[in-house]
């Protein structure tokens, strides 16, 4: 009961998981979540900067209110819709989950992998050929649909690279499918003795929800754009009136994958939130049933909004009331949460670390991100916002200032563990600020430009609009210079980092507890497991320069309940 | 608590000639409807609730940050774990808060949405880049013309794919979806001055030229509209006599298409087509036929030097003018009347269209290879 419980204060662990077997092929077909991990995370990131570089295009085209010599409107309808579609499907929907969560989640429950390892391999390689599809869909003419593919313009006209970019989509949605499958059952059956489903971090309750919307929304996209290339290839009418089809039903089937997918974004950053407030506040986290349970209200929720995004589209002004009243229950476990991140911090001892900085700008961008829903949310005023630049700043708040923040956060928290070195943490509070900065430059300003009239996916706009518009590309300069500044250190740090400890921050969940990077079948033995919340028994070592953890006080705490 | 700035809106143009009805501010543009001051009034008492929950929020985020910062080596932190009544009133009371939202913005929608009966309607189409309006009177535009004081109803359709009609001084948008009809509409009281207009924006992505796809509304003192749209429906006065049957008649057949097919099928009126062995329209009107009216009369009866018509013209023009003066059997008095919306030469248009009724496909549109052109014989006069 004694003896394996000292591993914490690891010495020297002579392999890792980087280190346990070599050479290409030892990645190409390995089956270590860990990893699987590693390899979705540089996926995602490449990815991340081939959207980011279309973002900086269409921005820089928008200096212009008219013509530019460098980029036509259909050149530039193709870079917006590339940017959404790879930021959606390729960046943020596999980030969190797929990426970090494939080599937190299962060292968080002492496991020694997923519980199909085979299945989250072959689910990695269905990303790749779901992201070849839409490198092949770029040469064979591109698409410009926008990432929503409304009917009839996707099927009837759309440019030719349509169909292969659907098809990477179909594919993407079954990795999606199969990393919440692996997810829930890996929760439910690889717990160890003693984490019950209250003492489970809050990142796996998000994680778990998360897995919900996945397995039950993905196969409706799925469905959606078959349909989309059968009509596309073969002239069946579906969608399209012409061919007796109906263009709003396309809408209906979209969002209801569409809008849950949302949460499929935001809710690991949730989670991850949850995670860096209480470790770098070195305290219990405030209401963890109300946060956990908040996870599960939202994924629930999430399946009964999304005629919210159709409140123009022609569908009955009673649906439109339906959908109005019930947008609003989601609105409720999202403010829970953020308000038990505030108590959280209430009494807490807080370490402004660069991924905390993070986890800050996460509260102050989210809460914008939230209220900023409530106008659209609200039907006489959707009408005059929806398909404006408010829209487009509301949900960059949510997805890019929330999701796409709370992931980086995220990684910065788990980068000594994945690669057992610290980054430079001055350059990363500085890059934090310049990212921060960049992004409300780049979005406030949107939201201005869309309540005072502007719609979206303009080429060109009225004079009167440009200097907002020079505001906000100045702004996302800024941001591409804070994560230029990130992608430089984070590199540097893996060839120059000084090397991390077990446990750099302070954590008490299991993560934090083998060594970094975690060997190859993570804990020798399954650990058994306190409160992870509970603090009391870190204590700061000089010589390791990192914390550790008196095993037998935690668990102690966590049985006597002091801990809760 | 909510007003009804609605019954308050004024409805003396001359008063408020070229001002807008709520000024622009940081967030809104000049709102220019009847229910603009409603929707501006719940955007804005929306973004005081933001503001507050915003600067309570990020406020106490930053105390807490000061206040609560690590100090040394300091790790270990107590607080409390939970506390049920606080999180009970952090759930409940936001919970009524934004019932209380909904409920504004519902009453305002339901507003939005009821079309007065003495609605003015002009029909809008959409298609890939441009907006057609089209006046009762039959008149046409590309930017469209209104009158101030009077509720307007957009009745549109769309040609091809998606479009989104949206006028933002007004605060309405609505989808223009193909294979379906959609609506809107709104009330504008203070006329545009001189070259002053409201946009006319597309807002939902429909390709190339989507963002070229802007229009604009011109608001008119209402007698000042009433002599525009007039003279905007001379458009038939532009027309040549020899191109009136193709040119100007299919366009105007289209109002009597609902009722009066041009194949002899059955239809609520006579079809145009031959349905008894009469003939078409024209031939069974010109021969004097035996085509039966008013219960048992033969056409022939009525038609012709020294009987009630001396024309066939006079006949058919009587039928649109005076439609329930003879009624064709079986056929009941139900055809409105179309005087004062039909011009001499509208009807000139139609009787001509009846006598080449050979030459139109059975959709109203004219064949082809029919059509006069300059190189043809019967384009020659032209």
């Amino acid at each position: 009961m004694t003896t394996l419980d000292s591993r914490p204060v690891v010495t020297e662990v002579k392999d890792n998981y980087l280190t346990f077997t070599r050479g290409l092929l030892s990645w190409i077909f390995t089956l270590d979540h860990k990893r699987i991990g590693v390899m979705y995370l540089f996926a995602v990131l490449g990815s991340f900067f081939v959207g980011g570089v279309m973002a900086l295009l269409v921005r820089t085209k928008l200096l212009f209110p008219g013509k530019v010599e460098w980029m036509t409107a259909d050149e530039y309808n193709k870079a917006f819709t590339l940017h959404g579609a790879i930021m959606v499907f390729l960046v943020i929907i596999p980030s969190i989950p797929a990426a970090l969560g494939n080599f937190v989640l299962p060292i968080m429950l002492g496991a020694k992998d997923v519980a199909f390892p085979r299945m989250n391999l072959f689910s990695f390689y269905l990303w790749v050929v779901g992201a070849a599809c839409a490198v092949y869909s770029l040469m064979a003419g591109g698409f410009d649909t926008g990432w929503t593919f409304y009917t009839p313009y996707s099927t009837q006209y759309g440019a030719g690279g349509t169909i292969p970019v659907l098809v990477g989509v179909f594919i993407l949605g079954f990795s999606s499918i199969f990393t919440g499958v692996n997810f829930i059952v890996t929760i439910h059956k690889l717990r160890p003795p003693g984490m019950t489903w209250f003492r489970m971090p809050l990142f796996l309750w998000a994680l778990y929800a998360t897995a919900l919307i996945q397995i039950l929304a993905t196969p409706v996209l799925g469905i959606t754009v078959a349909l989309l290339v059968i009509e596309r290839a073969f002239n069946i009418g579906i969608f399209d009136p012409s061919m007796g089809g109906d263009p709003v039903l396309f809408q209906h089937f979209f969002w209801f994958y569409s809008h849950p997918a949302v949460y499929i974004m935001i809710l690991p950053g949730m989670g991850i939130i949850s995670e860096l407030i209480a470790v770098h506040s070195h305290r219990h986290i405030f209401g963890y049933r109300f946060i956990a349970f908040s996870s599960v209200a939202i994924a629930i929720f999430s399946f009964l909004v999304w005629g919210h995004h159709m409140f123009t589209s022609g569908q009955s002004p009673l649906m439109n009331v339906l959908f109005s009243a019930i947008t609003f229950s989601v609105a409720i476990p999202s403010a829970v949460k953020v308000f038990n991140w505030l108590a959280t911090l209430y009494k807490g001892s807080i370490a402004f670390n660069t991924p905390m900085l993070y986890a800050l700008s996460f509260m102050f961008l989210f809460t914008i991100g939230g209220l900023t829903g409530i106008p659209l949310a609200v039907l006489s005023t959707d009408i005059h916002l929806h398909d404006t630049y408010f829209v487009v700043a509301h949900f960059h708040y949510v997805m890019m200032g929330s999701a796409l923040i709370a992931m980086i956060g995220g990684l910065h928290h788990w980068w000594p563990k994945m690669f057992g070195v610290m980054y430079n943490e001055f350059w990363g509070k500085i890059a934090c600020g310049l990212v921060f900065v960049g992004f409300n430059m780049t979005f406030f300003t949107q939201f201005m430009l869309g309540s005072q009239g502007m719609p979206r996916r303009y080429y060109m706009y009225q004079p009167e609009f440009q200097i907002y518009h020079h505001i906000s590309t100045g702004g996302s300069y800024i941001m591409a210079l804070g994560f230029l500044i990130t992608a430089i250190y984070l590199i540097h740090s893996l060839f120059a980092g000084k090397k991390a400890p077990a446990n750099p921050w302070g954590g008490a969940s299991l993560e934090w507890q083998c060594t970094s990077p975690p060997p190859h079948d993570n804990f020798a033995t399954t650990p058994r497991v306190g409160d992870c919340y509970d603090f009391s028994a870190v204590r700061w070592d000089e010589k390791q320069q990192g914390y550790v953890i008196d095993t037998e006080a935690h668990l102690a705490a966590a049985s006597s309940g002091k801990g809760h | 608590m909510i007003p009804t700035l609605l019954s308050q809106a004024t409805n003396d143009p001359a008063l408020g000639a070229g001002l807008p009805v709520t000024p622009k501010t940081f967030w809104l543009p000049e709102g220019a409807s009847t229910i603009a001051p409603e929707i501006d009034w719940i955007f804005n008492f929306i973004n005081y609730i933001n503001y507050f929950f915003f600067v309570l929020v990020v406020g106490i985020m930053f105390v807490f940050m000061w206040k609560y910062r690590q100090r040394g080596r300091e790790v270990y932190a107590r607080g409390p774990n939970h506390h049920t009544m606080l999180e009970l009133g952090w759930t409940i009371i936001p919970t009524i808060i934004v019932v209380f939202i909904f409920f504004i913005g519902f009453k305002g929608f339901i507003v939005a949405k009821t079309v007065p009966d003495n609605a003015y309607q002009i029909d809008v189409t959409a298609a890939k880049w441009y907006w057609k309006f089209k006046y009762p009177n039959g008149a046409t535009s590309d930017d469209l013309y209104v009158p101030a004081g009077r509720p307007v109803k957009l009745v549109m359709r769309s040609e091809d794919v998606l479009h989104s009609f949206y006028i933002r001084d007004f605060r309405v948008k609505q989808d223009v979806v193909p294979g379906r009809y959609t609506s809107l509409w709104f009330q504008a009281d203070n006329p545009t001055e001189g070259e002053d207009f409201h946009h006319i924006f597309c807002t939902e992505f429909c390709g190339t030229g989507h963002s070229d796809m802007n229009r604009k509304v011109f608001v008119l003192p209402e007698t000042e509209f009433d002599n525009w749209v007039v003279e905007q429906g001379r458009w038939l006065d532009k027309v040549s006599d020899e191109d009136l049957w193709w040119k100007a008649g299919p366009q105007l057949y289209r109002a009597c298409a609902s009722c009066h097919t041009l194949d002899g099928s059955v239809g609520t009126g006579p079809s145009w087509g031959n349905y008894d062995g009469n003939g078409n329209v024209w031939e069974r009107t010109k021969a004097g036929s035996t085509h039966k009216i008013d219960g048992g009369k033969n056409l022939g009866d009525i038609i012709g030097p020294g009987k009630e018509y001396e024309t066939p013209e006079g006949y058919l023009r009587e039928s649109i003018l005076n439609p329930g003066k003879h009624l064709v059997d079986p056929y009941g008095n139900v055809m409105p009347t179309f005087k004062g919306q039909l011009s001499d030469r509208g009807i000139q248009a139609l009787i001509d269209m009846m006598k080449n009724l050979d030459k139109f496909n059975k959709d109203g549109t004219v064949k082809p290879d029919a059509i006069p052109n300059a190189g043809g014989a019967a384009g020659a006069a032209k």
